[in-house]
């Protein structure tokens, strides 16, 4: 596959610029929304008519635009940018009865907003492409930026998964029962035992090449699936690990996208009943709430751990004998509906 | 040389037709679809041309035996033209299931054509209606996906009025890959309160019928389709028809503007020219171009500008926005697919509604259909967000 360079993060914790996971940001009210920075690097002028998806997306993106040579593309991974303008037009048109309406919201409304914006302020003429697929957004993205490197060997492509949390982004998941119903702490969020999650968004971006040499991870392998049980999920892993791991290799850490929902554990559980004892199993939605590009996060979280070679307690669900994380498999499933596996190692 | 990427099935609906016959004879005809819109209410249903299918929903879900709860307009259009185009490619079930086949879809609208219960159903005091799963773009490739039983590759793809062209260019690419063996591709949007208002505040919409690359133009006509074609590599078909072949693709951006093209058009200009690369074909070899010409005053006049920057004489071109209105997400797919019309049945269709051309440029698009040997052709499609593709399609 490919190799990520460099990472940029703007989530619910302290993981812009100055990272810091040991200390969790507390909140109750089922909602995870983003720390946002001041987003010096926007023109004042443009960021003021952002929406709040574009807005992390494009500030997430341009640490790792600067001081760097322009990437040959830009592939991102969304289900709700644009849904927040979507909703503003949507409010104009009911509200004002078909009448004079402003374009503004409708021109941001198309989830290739960010895509489009990156592009436009750092004049990137190159491949520029969103995918929507809901939870394998950023999966499908994975897998452009693998064949675009694979066309173009040379190539560097900035590669994100990016989502909001909008106000009717979230009535439409509450009422169809993907929320908790009852007000809980995302601290205990693994401690409950109810239908739904909590809500969160986040935008993950990362630089990727072909080069190896500085590389921070090496993206191995990944694999999707729709619609399918966990046993069939289960039997897919055991085929995917003996594909892609060599004689002798482990998976070091399991890092799933356990979410606190008790209709869908079940996958999860299923996927950890075949590691051995070696494998430390560890968990971030407590961090990050649910949002349908948090795979992206997690890969973000992937590379965090295979450089520090540590892993905040927190996150923790069964601690391995092995505590050298070389190998990381990322398992998450968004509503049991969708499923990825995402293989990244250190650079050999 | 890579290997060829074979069209073997094709589907479509859209305001001049039900099915890919209906299409190609509105086509030779030089029908117009344009109406006044009857589906569903608006304040513009009196005032504003509209390629609107004439087919109610209720009808639709009778036609398709679709009558799960939250079926949108947007996943009827689409289950009807991917009928077509499974049934015209002869694939087995066994192959529609295998995983090796992908399906990748576009939409710009998705559910959001239920405007109204959409608004609703974003309100915290009412219980939630049937659609709550629908509105999202990639509703629609899920709903195929479990009917079909699909179970390789499958993505929703949004370059805004570009999307369907990069849905039929990731297809290849995952062929190309080895990650499939055959995609199915495609796009597309019913027209919604939701489109219609917003291109009415962008004062793009002609209230008179859209006339491409002519001097009056005075904007676009909105419209609904959704289009299909099975791809599948060249050494695994036997024994069917081949439509044509997919030569080449890109994907570039004009970096420009939110909703308009730069002046000197080098997105487009890129576009073309990166296919063309791709294809390993010169200028002189695209005997038709199926342009993107919204008949919006911007969009005519860059396009227009890039295709001479291009090719110095431009080749035949027309654009086919006049016959469906432009169906956004479902564009590059429909559009697509009368260029394999174009090459299958080796013939041009006449372009309509044109009268005089834009001064300064002066490019004619066809007069009147004719009969003529085709073995390359070029559709163009760009989109909000400076979204420039091009696809390039060769004679079987």
């Amino acid at each position: 596959m490919f190799y990520i360079h460099q990472t940029s993060c703007i989530s619910a914790q302290q993981t812009f610029r100055e990272v810091d996971l040991d200390m969790i940001h507390e909140l109750s009210n089922n909602r995870l929304c983003a720390i946002e920075p001041t987003y010096e690097e926007i023109p004042a002028g443009v960021l003021r008519r952002m929406g709040k998806a574009v807005r992390m997306g494009v500030g997430a993106a341009m640490p790792l635009l600067q001081n760097n040579p322009k990437p040959d593309g830009i592939i991102i991974g969304t289900t709700n940018v644009g849904k927040e303008e979507c909703g503003k037009f949507l409010n104009q048109i009911i509200e004002y009865d078909e009448g004079m309406l402003t374009p503004m919201n409708f021109v941001q409304s198309t989830p290739n907003a960010v895509a489009a914006q990156i592009a436009l302020l750092t004049n990137n003429h190159g491949y520029n492409i969103t995918h929507l697929q809901l939870g394998l957004a950023f999966e499908n993205a994975m897998i452009d930026a693998d064949m675009m490197l694979h066309e173009n060997p040379a190539a560097c492509y900035l590669l994100g998964g990016v989502d909001d949390l909008t106000f009717n982004h979230y009535n439409f998941e509450d009422k169809q029962g993907w929320y908790k119903k009852e007000n809980i702490s995302n601290k205990d969020l693994f401690q409950t035992d109810s239908r739904g999650s909590i809500a969160g968004e986040a935008a993950t971006l990362f630089l990727v090449s072909n080069i190896s040499e500085s590389a921070i991870a090496k993206v191995r392998a990944i694999e999707t699936f729709q619609f399918k049980n966990e046993e069939f999920i289960k039997e897919k892993l055991q085929g995917f690990l003996l594909k892609n791991l060599d004689a002798g290799e482990k998976v070091d850490l399991l890092l799933t996208g356990e979410n606190g929902n008790n209709l869908v554990v079940k996958y999860y559980q299923s996927c950890e009943s075949i590691m051995d004892p070696e494998t430390t199993v560890a968990r971030f939605k407590h961090m990050s709430g649910e949002f349908p590009t948090a795979s992206a996060l997690a890969v973000w979280l992937g590379c965090r751990i295979l450089q520090s070679q540590s892993i905040p307690e927190h996150m923790i669900k069964r601690k391995g004998s092995n505590t050298d994380y070389k190998n990381i498999l990322i398992y998450n499933t968004f509503k049991g509906l969708q499923h990825s596996f995402i293989l990244i190692s250190i650079p050999a | 040389m890579p290997e060829r990427i074979l069209v073997t099935g094709i589907g479509v609906i859209s305001a001049i037709g039900n099915s890919v016959a209906e299409n190609h004879l509105s086509l030779t005809e030089g029908k117009c679809g344009m109406s006044r819109l009857e589906m569903f209410p608006s304040k513009f249903s009196g005032s504003l041309p509209v390629g609107e299918i004439k087919i109610s929903n209720r009808a639709l879900k009778e036609k398709l035996d679709a009558f799960e709860p939250g079926m949108t307009r947007t996943t009827l259009l689409a289950l009807h033209a991917m009928n077509e185009a499974l049934a015209c490619s002869g694939l087995s079930n066994k192959e529609i299931s295998s995983e090796d086949t992908a399906l990748i879809g576009a939409s710009t609208v998705g559910g959001m054509c239920e405007t109204d219960e959409m608004y609703s159903d974003a309100k915290l005091d009412t219980p939630g209606s049937e659609y709550l799963a629908s509105y999202d773009y990639a509703s629609t490739n899920m709903y195929l996906q479990k009917r079909f039983n699909i179970n390789g590759p499958s993505n929703t793809i949004n370059t805004a009025c570009s999307s369907s062209a990069n849905a039929i260019m990731y297809g290849a690419r995952l062929i190309r890959s080895g990650r499939a063996k055959r995609a199915i591709v495609g796009g597309v949007d019913s027209l919604a309160k939701f489109t219609i208002n917003g291109f009415n505040a962008l004062h793009i919409l002609s209230n008179e019928l859209c006339c491409p690359f002519d001097e009056g133009r005075k904007g676009l006509n909105l419209g609904e389709a959704a289009a299909f074609l099975v791809l599948e590599k060249e050494s695994d078909v036997t024994g069917k028809k081949i439509f044509a072949s997919l030569s080449g693709y890109s994907n570039t951006n004009d970096a420009f503007h939110a909703s308009s093209l730069s002046e000197d058009g080098a997105g487009p200009f890129t576009a073309m020219k990166k296919a063309l690369e791709i294809a390993g074909l010169k200028t002189s070899q695209i005997d038709y171009i199926n342009a993107h010409g919204t008949g919006t005053e911007n969009n005519d006049l860059v396009e227009s500008i890039a295709i001479q920057r291009l090719f110095g004489d431009a080749p035949p071109f027309s654009s086919t926005k006049a016959n469906t209105g432009h169906t956004l997400g479902a564009a590059g797919a429909i559009e697509a697919l009368f260029c394999i019309l174009n090459l299958s049945e080796q013939e041009l269709y006449p372009a309509l509604h044109f009268k005089n051309p834009i001064t300064g440029v002066g490019l004619q698009p066809i007069g009147s259909y004719k009969k003529t040997a085709l073995n390359h052709v070029m559709s163009n499609s760009f989109g909000f967000g400076g979204n420039c593709s091009s696809l390039i399609f060769s004679k079987a």
